[in-house]
This record gives structure tokens, C-alpha cells and sequence, in this order.
């Protein structure tokens, strides 16, 4: 059934932006270096891209007639990377109240949690997204994170068009927090934590199973009605529930969260997730972590390595990358930075690749429809000028449902400005406001 | 010689880092003084009044109260041969060889021209590149330590907004793991301020990235001192309901306050050794002046009036930028970098003017809103001026293990935009510049004879994002190796952690 809804989400999502483009819209990417990601990197191939979707891949193909033609010679083109943890589009500004929704603010014990629900807050006039898709990001999770409830709500996921239509999927992931997270809203306890999280799912299934006859009998205040709704899909399994654990013992109990609730997990953090990566795979949760992180800076990670990443994959965990640095939205561009370092901490290339584009597709439930250059999957692509995860490298075409996206964005306005810092005939304020 | 000795006995006050030319100031005084204890006494007699014995000069302030103990360690003399050097001089060198010798930077230069000497170990490094040790100027390793709790957490004394009296080198803790991480990132050398909560955040200290039981044996001998001021957001959001200052023109107020009383102090003190110079070599039975208070904050900010301590200005907008720099100039102080300075290329031509650095990131931006309006050009807007001068930092225990790629990423955008920026010139942001900010160029922050043998080798270009500092150098002492667990440093508090023991020290 979820199935079902979330695929219906995602072709009305294509078709939306098929409309806002004329009919039988034509790119061929010629010779290019191919990452597919699902199948073999193709030297010299070409992507013909038609309306919204990839209609063919492969060597030596013919760009169709009124097609519009990018040379690839020299370039390398990929998959749109996906952020799969971020609060892109909920805040501008960390510091700023009024300028961040990314969560209810801790310590102001705020009633609601697994309710919250970033379609909400979010914001596709956000000019975080055109500075993230100018370096080839073009999915993100939008999250809320953090809040005084062990659950922080619902996050959705968005294309980086900064269209009107750019929600890809509403509501695709509830958010928790265990370990020292966990603890610091739950009696500085994990063991409030855990308490928590299993009341809550408990409630929510209680409620889940006969909502009328619930609503009637005598419950706890501190459940809101609210929240036991909005976890009945992650007792359901139609929401995976990401949830941060660092430490290995931290990730066992989350991995006995699962079994014994039968959840859909995917672990965010996992500094020491490599100590127990055949757990993990038995279980097949994927983890999201940051491959630049290897400083014992806390309790919960004093195993923490830059071989992290190298590990998890070759032991065949999927993974994908965040940011915790900024505040997980601001620069989510420097995945591939966060990719490259991990190849130079032994994570294989093709793996890097994989976990900055189908791995995350996949652990957001959209594996089938993004994430690789398949034909007949939505066409986010982009076309870099050298190897992705090199820091000279740029993404010089950036696709979102097929459609070429500018590359300007505020940064680039400010330094069309001041370019130039002489005084000029008129001050600076006349100026790269075009 | 009076001038030259109340000038001198201020140098000893005002300056308690033994920097080099407050060492010459130092020997000098005593010379001094001896001589004028010598000339003023007659035969075996130290009487210089009638009746009063004035040989027992008045208690000085110790020049260096908590000396560097920094010693080099041990290692055979090396030639490393058949890279490429970077030298941060402007410099590129292929198939090059550098000579260490005592520790020393003995020779450099192609291969062909540079002999090997005697008995040195040579040490093929052909397809690697070499890089003098890179400096970050702004960290807080050691007070803002690993593992990061309420009993480690010593970077910020937010306790009032003018806190000149702290020294952050009393906060380190050598066993931060922080610091191995940064050597196996090429960190050799690295200056540790204190927080940006207070106008005047307290006294920095410079460090040799050498792991050690003391932070004294870290201190960075005859290195300045820094002293770390802040502007805008930081002091009026932690200050606003606490006293203030709570506005901009708060913060400014209170600067030019300290300022007017560190200028006050300066004079009383300098006004005290005029007089107790005057009575030490006068035959007058007077009592002896007496000498003022000694008063920790105002020492510091006279130190910096004295041009012996040098300031590190938190600040991020442009505007603010340029009224420090009239600030200065009001009580004849200057600044030496700027820190963090988002908005320097709007302002590179004031900052080039007034020889201020600008310590910036590659592309950090937006955590608050003075920090809205990054571009990842600063850099390279700033050094494109005449006399610009850039410095990537850190500010990160994260970020300073690759302060290569952030000046990477930085000269990427500065040649997109059409700047001739070489790696021989962008390494430059990240070695020489720093030091030459911290007041120790002459020592190291280049690859020329003479200098420290601080010295990384690389395993590829390391502007690339696939490079690591492969073995690392101090003083001429390999102190790190990526290949060579035995030289890969562990602090205290990674022993005997489970997991732990499999994750390969620093070099993890």
C-alpha cells in the first residue's frame, strides 16, 4: 500500500515538472565519463534526457534530432548527489531564531515531537538550495533535528529546484535520536531513552490498532494524540525511522529496537558503527555518517576512524554522508569533499559514488525512481568538469527532473558585486543585483 | 642609559614572551645594569646613596614565568630526495631534495645540485611532494579538548566581557587526541586562542605540535604572544542580559575604555622605572619610588601597546573590520589578522593598506548572520590585492587535519575567476603566512636553509583531496609516519578504550 501512494507521490512529482517545461525537451550528454552507478561506469558514453526522465544510456548513441546537445569531452557525469540528513529548507540562518525551524528549540519542552512535520516549515525560496545545487546536490531529506521529544518529527524529501512543486515525497522519514542525544531529552539517561522510545512505539501501536476504542479509555497526558498518528507509519513500516546512535553498543540496542518492533531503521552518526557491521548487515540497516570524523571527542565515540566508511562498505553495509558540521544544511555540496577523503581512507570509488547518490535514493525509499542513470528514471544529473570528489572539480550542468537548473545563487551575486571593490561612479549597492 | 634602561625594564614587564628581540632587550638590561651597579660603586663597597644601600633593585615581574621547555627530539641527519617541494616561498621544485641536518634545514634544491652529506639517511620520496609543516593560526586543541565535556570545556572564560588577564596556554591540556590527529594533517606548528564570547578573550600561545607531558614543553620557544579580541555577535549575545555590552556600539565602547586604561597603566609603570632609574643612580638618601600594582589584564593589553603581544581580531563584517582598524590607530596598536573575516574581500583593499591578514575558512557560512555573506573567493580576492595577505585557519579539531584542502577548494575558486594562483603560491596561505602572523617566520613557515626542519611529505599533489601527509617532521625529528605505527602518537586517554586499540593512533 505505502508502496503504492509513494509511487503515485513520485509521478505526480515527475509529471508536475514535465508540464512546467515544453513538451519533448531533449538533452543529449555526448562522450562523457558515465558513472550509472547501478550498472558499469561507461567511458565515452552519452545520457539522452527526454522531459523527466532518462530515455536512453550508453556508447555511441545518436542525439536525437532537436535535441540539445552538451559535449561531454573530458567531463564526467553522475547521478544528482542526495543528501540523505539534512534540514535544507528549514532554516537560513543557525543562529537565528526567526531564520531556523529546523527543530523545536531544546529545553523549551514543547509538546509535540513525532508530529512536527517539515512540510510545514519548509522553504523552497531557501537560498541554501541554489548554493547547494550550484555543487550538483539535487535531492535532499529535509529534517527536522533535535527538540526535547526522542522523536523529532517528519521529514521530507525535496528536490533542490527550489520550485513550488519541489517536495518529492512529504513525510518519507520520522526522526529520533538515541545515544547521548537521546539521553540528553530523555533524564540524561539512555536508559530514558530506550524507556521512551519503546513507550511511545508501544502507545502508537496501542492506538494504531483500534483508535476509537484508545481515544476512550484513560491514557497519560504526555502522549499527544498527535504524535501516536504520526508514528502509526513507522509502526507500520511505510516510514523507515532514522534514528542516531554512535557508539557500538548504542547501535546494538537500536538494532534490538528493530527487531523486536520489526522497524525500518536507518542509523544517523554511527562513529563506531564499524565495530559491529555484520550486525548491521544481518539486519540490513544502512548508516549515514561522516567520513571526515575520527576524534574521541565524546564517550559514545571513542573508536571513531576515518576508515569508518571504508569498513562499513566492504563489509557490506550501505552508506551515505552528512554534514554535522554548520548545521547539516549550508554546505551539503561537500559531500563529495566528505566522499573523497573517505577513497583516501580506503572506501572503494565506486562505493564513494554509490553512497553520495543511490545508496541515500535507496534508504529514502526512492532507490527505484533516482539515484542512478537507468533508463526511464527521473533525470537528476550532473555533468562535473573533472573527477566529482576532487576539490578543483565543479558541476557545470545540473539536471532536476530533466530540467537544466541555473548554477546562480546568492554567493555568486555577491561576488559579481565585489569583484570589483573600486569606488566606481556608483557605490556598491548598483551593482550584481541583475 | 637611563632611557635605555627604563625603556628595557618596561620591555620586561610588558613583555612576558621571550621573543626574539625581548630576549636582545633582556640581556641587554642586565648588561646594564651590572655595568651601572659597576660604574655607581667604588672599590668592594655597593653603596650608591650615602646611607642607603641601593643594590637590591625592587622585585621585577618575571619576564617568562612559565618558560617553554620545548627541546628538539633526536634524529639521524636526512636527505629526502626526488619530490616535488613546494618551498611557501614562491617556489616549486621538481625532482628536489631537502637536507636536514641537527634539525636544521641544512640544504634545498634540485637533486643534481644539492649533495647529500655524510652519514645522513637518504630516504627515497620520488612521486611525493614536500611541504614546510603547516601552521594553523587559530585553534583551540587542548582547550576545547577531546572528549568534549562540561570538565574539558576551558576555551571561554565568559565570565565578563574583558578578560585580557587569561592565558589560554593555562587551559591546555596536552592530552588532547586532537593534537595527534592535526600532526598526521601536517599541523606542526599551531597557535590555541582563547574563546570569542569576551571583547577581550585573554592571552594565545603558540605551540610545537609535539605530543608532551606539559604544555610547556609545547610552547613554541621565544614565540610572541597573541592576544584574542571579538567583535559583534559573540560579546552582545553573551553579554546582553548579563550587563552588557548588548549592542555593536557597546562592544566598541568597551574596547576604547580597556584601551584608554591599559594606556594609563603603561605610563604609570614606564613613569615607575623612570623614577626608581633616577633614584638608583642618584646619591640621595631618598626612600625608593614605590613601585605600582601589578594588574594581569592591563599587563596584557600594554603588552600589546608595546607592540610585544600581537592581536588576533575575531571579526566577520566588513564594516566592523574597518572601524577596528581606526580603533587601532586611535591607541596606536595594531592588529595582525583579522580571524574569520567572511566579508574581508569586500574590504581587501583597507586590509592590504594597513598590512592586517585575513585568517579565513574556504567556505564556512551561515551558522549566524554575520557569517551570511561567504564566498569561496574570499581567499583569493584578498591575497589578489598588493600586499594582501591570507591565512586559511581552522578553528576546528576537524577542519585543521586539512588545512591543505581548504586552501585547495580556496584556490580552485580563485582561478576560476581568472587569478593566476599557483599551488607554489596558495601552500604559502597555510605555512608562511600564518607564521609570519604568529611572529615566527624566521624560524619556520618555509622550506629555506636554516629554518626549523619542519617538514611534511606527502603522498600525492596535496591539494588533492586523495593526498596525506605521509611522514611528518619536527625540528628534524620524524614525529609522525602513516607507514610506521611506532611513530604514530596515542594519547593517555586512548589507552585501554576498547575498539580503540585497532584504530591506528594519529594516523586513523
Amino acid at each position: 500500500m505505502s508502496k503504492i501512494i509513494s509511487k503515485l507521490l513520485i509521478s505526480i512529482g515527475a509529471l508536475t515538472a514535465a508540464t512546467s517545461v515544453s513538451f519533448a525537451q531533449t538533452t543529449a550528454i555526448m562522450n562523457a565519463r558515465v558513472h550509472t552507478v547501478s550498472g558499469d561506469v561507461i567511458e565515452n558514453g552519452d545520457v539522452i534526457i527526454t522531459n523527466a526522465r532518462i530515455a536512453d544510456i550508453g556508447a555511441n548513441l545518436t542525439a536525437p534530432a532537436g535535441a540539445t546537445v552538451i559535449d561531454g569531452e573530458g567531463k564526467v557525469v553522475t547521478p544528482g548527489i542526495v543528501a540523505p540528513y539534512s534540514s535544507l529548507g528549514l532554516k537560513e540562518i543557525n543562529l537565528d531564531a526567526e531564520a531556523n525551524d529546523a527543530s523545536a528549540g531544546f529545553g523549551q519542552s514543547f509538546v509535540l515531537g513525532a508530529a512536527l512535520d517539515s512540510m510545514d516549515a519548509y522553504n523552497p525560496d531557501s537560498i541554501l538550495i541554489p548554493v547547494n545545487r550550484a555543487g550538483g546536490v539535487t535531492r535532499a531529506l529535509s529534517a527536522p533535528i533535535g527538540g526535547d521529544k526522542v522523536f523529532s518529527g517528519q521529514a521530507a524529501v525535496i528536490d533542490l529546484s527550489g520550485s513550488v512543486n519541489s517536495v518529492t515525497r512529504p513525510r518519507a522519514v520520522q526522526i529520533a535520536a538515541y545515544g547521548y542525544a537521546g539521553a540528553a531529552r530523555a533524564g540524561d539517561t539512555r536508559m530514558g531513552a530506550m524507556a521512551l522510545l519503546r513507550e511511545y512505539l508501544d502507545e502508537a501501536r496501542s492506538y494504531a490498532a483500534n483508535p476509537n476504542d484508545y481515544v476512550r479509555r484513560p491514557r497519560e497526558e504526555r502522549f499527544a494524540l498527535s504524535d501516536l498518528k504520526a508514528l502509526g507509519a513507522v509502526i507500520s513500516g511505510a516510514q523507515p525511522l532514522m534514528i542516531s546512535a554512535n557508539s557500538g553498543s548504542d547501535i546494538r540496542r537500536v538494532i534490538e529496537l528493530q527487531r523486536r518492533y520489526g522497524l525500518r531503521v536507518i542509523i544517523v552518526g554511527g562513529r563506531e558503527a564499524w565495530r559491529v557491521a555484520p550486525a548491521l548487515v544481518r539486519a540490513n540497516i544502512p548508516v549515514i555518517l561522516d567520513p571526515m570524523h575520527n576524534l574521541p571527542d565524546r564517550f559514545e565515540s571513542l573508536s571513531s576512524t576515518l576508515e569508518n566508511a571504508g569498513r562499513l562498505a566492504d563489509a557490506g553495509v550501505e552508506i551515505g554522508f552528512y554534514d554535522p558540521q554548520g548545521g547539516g544544511a549550508h554546505n551539503l555540496h561537500l559531500l563529495t569533499q566528505q566522499a573523497g577523503n573517505a577513497v583516501a581512507n580506503g572506501l572503494a570509488y565506486d562505493d564513494a559514488i554509490a553512497a553520495l547518490t543511490l545508496h541515500p535514493a535507496r534508504m529514502l525509499g526512492l532507490g527505484d525512481q533516482l539515484g542512478s542513470l537507468e533508463v526511464g528514471k527521473i533525470a537528476d544529473v550532473v555533468v562535473w568538469d573533472g573527477d566529482p570528489l576532487e576539490l578543483s572539480s565543479q558541476a557545470e550542468a545540473v539536471f532536476i527532473n530533466g530540467v537544466r537548473q541555473s548554477l546562480e545563487n546568492r554567493q555568486t551575486k555577491l561576488l559579481q558585486r565585489y569583484r570589483d571593490i573600486s569606488r566606481g561612479e556608483l557605490p556598491h549597492a548598483y551593482r550584481g543585483g541583475e | 642609559m637611563r632611557r635605555t634602561i627604563a625603556a628595557a625594564s618596561a620591555a620586561i614587564l610588558f613583555t612576558a614572551c621571550a621573543n626574539e628581540r625581548a630576549v636582545q632587550d633582556d640581556a641587554d638590561v642586565v648588561s646594564d645594569i651590572e655595568t651601572a651597579q659597576e660604574s655607581a660603586t667604588d672599590g668592594n663597597t655597593v653603596e650608591t646613596g650615602k646611607n642607603i644601600d641601593k643594590s637590591d633593585g625592587p622585585v621585577r615581574p618575571p619576564l617568562d614565568p612559565f618558560p617553554s621547555t620545548y627541546e628538539r627530539y633526536a634524529h639521524p641527519n636526512v636527505a629526502l630526495t626526488g619530490a616535488t617541494i613546494l618551498t611557501a616561498t614562491g617556489k616549486r621544485i621538481d625532482n628536489g631534495t631537502v637536507v636536514l641536518v641537527d634539525g636544521r634545514i641544512a640544504a634545498i634544491g634540485a637533486g643534481d645540485a644539492v649533495a647529500v652529506p655524510e652519514g645522513a639517511q637518504v630516504v627515497d620520496v620520488s612521486g611525493k611532494w614536500i611541504t614546510p609543516g603547516v601552521i594553523d593560526n587559530h585553534s583551540h586543541l587542548g582547550d576545547y579538548p577531546s572528549p568534549s565535556t562540561a570538565s574539558t570545556a576551558d576555551g571561554n572564560e565568559a565570565t565578563s566581557p574583558n578578560t585580557a588577564q587569561v592565558w589560554a596556554e593555562h587551559s591546555v591540556w596536552p592530552q588532547d587526541a586532537g593534537f595527534t590527529r592535526a600532526l598526521a594533517g601536517g599541523i606542526t606548528t599551531l597557535q590555541i586562542l582563547p574563546g570569542s564570547a569576551n571583547l577581550f578573550g585573554g592571552r594565545a600561545v603558540t605551540l610545537k605540535n609535539v605530543p608532551a607531558r606539559t604544555v610547556q614543553d609545547m610552547k613554541f620557544p621565544n614565540a610572541p604572544y597573541g592576544m584574542k579580541m571579538a567583535c559583534g555577535e559573540n560579546p552582545k549575545r553573551v553579554y546582553g542580559d548579563k550587563g552588557g555590552p548588548g549592542t555593536r556600539m557597546g562592544n566598541f565602547a568597551g574596547y576604547r575604555a580597556a584601551w584608554i586604561e591599559a594606556t594609563a597603566y603603561k605610563k604609570k609603570w614606564e613613569d615607575y622605572w623612570e623614577a626608581y632609574d633616577a633614584w638608583a643612580t642618584n646619591d640621595e638618601d631618598e626612600a625608593a619610588p614605590e613601585a605600582p600594582t601589578r594588574d594581569l589584564k592591563l599587563e596584557t593589553l600594554a603588552g600589546v601597546l608595546s607592540g610585544d603581544i600581537l592581536v588576533n581580531m575575531h571579526c566577520y563584517r566588513a564594516d566592523e573590520m574597518v572601524q577596528v582598524l581606526d580603533l587601532a590607530e586611535e591607541f596606536g596598536y595594531r592588529v595582525t589578522a583579522f580571524h574569520h573575516a567572511i566579508e574581508a574581500y569586500k574590504i581587501a583593499d583597507y586590509l592590504a593598506a594597513s598590512e592586517v591578514c585575513a585568517s579565513v575558512w574556504a567556505d564556512w557560512w551561515g551558522f549566524k548572520l554575520e557569517a551570511f555573506d561567504a564566498i569561496t573567493e574570499n581567499a583569493a580576492l584578498v591575497h589578489e590585492q598588493d600586499g594582501g595577505c591570507t591565512i586559511i585557519h581552522s578553528d576546528s579539531d576537524i577542519g585543521i587535519q586539512r588545512l591543505n584542502q581548504e586552501a585547495s577548494k580556496a584556490m580552485a575558486a580563485g582561478q576560476r575567476i581568472g587569478l593566476d594562483i599557483t599551488p607554489e603560491v596558495a601552500i604559502s596561505w597555510i605555512t608562511a603566512n600564518p607564521a609570519k602572523a604568529l611572529g615566527i617566520l624566521d624560524e619556520t613557515g618555509t622550506l629555506e636553509v636554516g629554518k626549523a626542519g619542519d617538514v611534511v611529505v606527502w603522498n600525492a599533489d596535496p591539494f588533492s583531496v586523495y593526498a596525506q601527509a605521509e611522514q611528518v617532521f619536527i625540528d628534524g625529528a620524524l614525529l609522525y609516519d602513516r607507514n610506521e605505527p611506532s611513530r604514530s602518537p596515542r594519547v593517555d586517554f586512548e589507552l585501554g578504550q576498547r575498539g580503540n586499540e585497532f584504530t591506528g593512533g594519529a594516523g586513523q
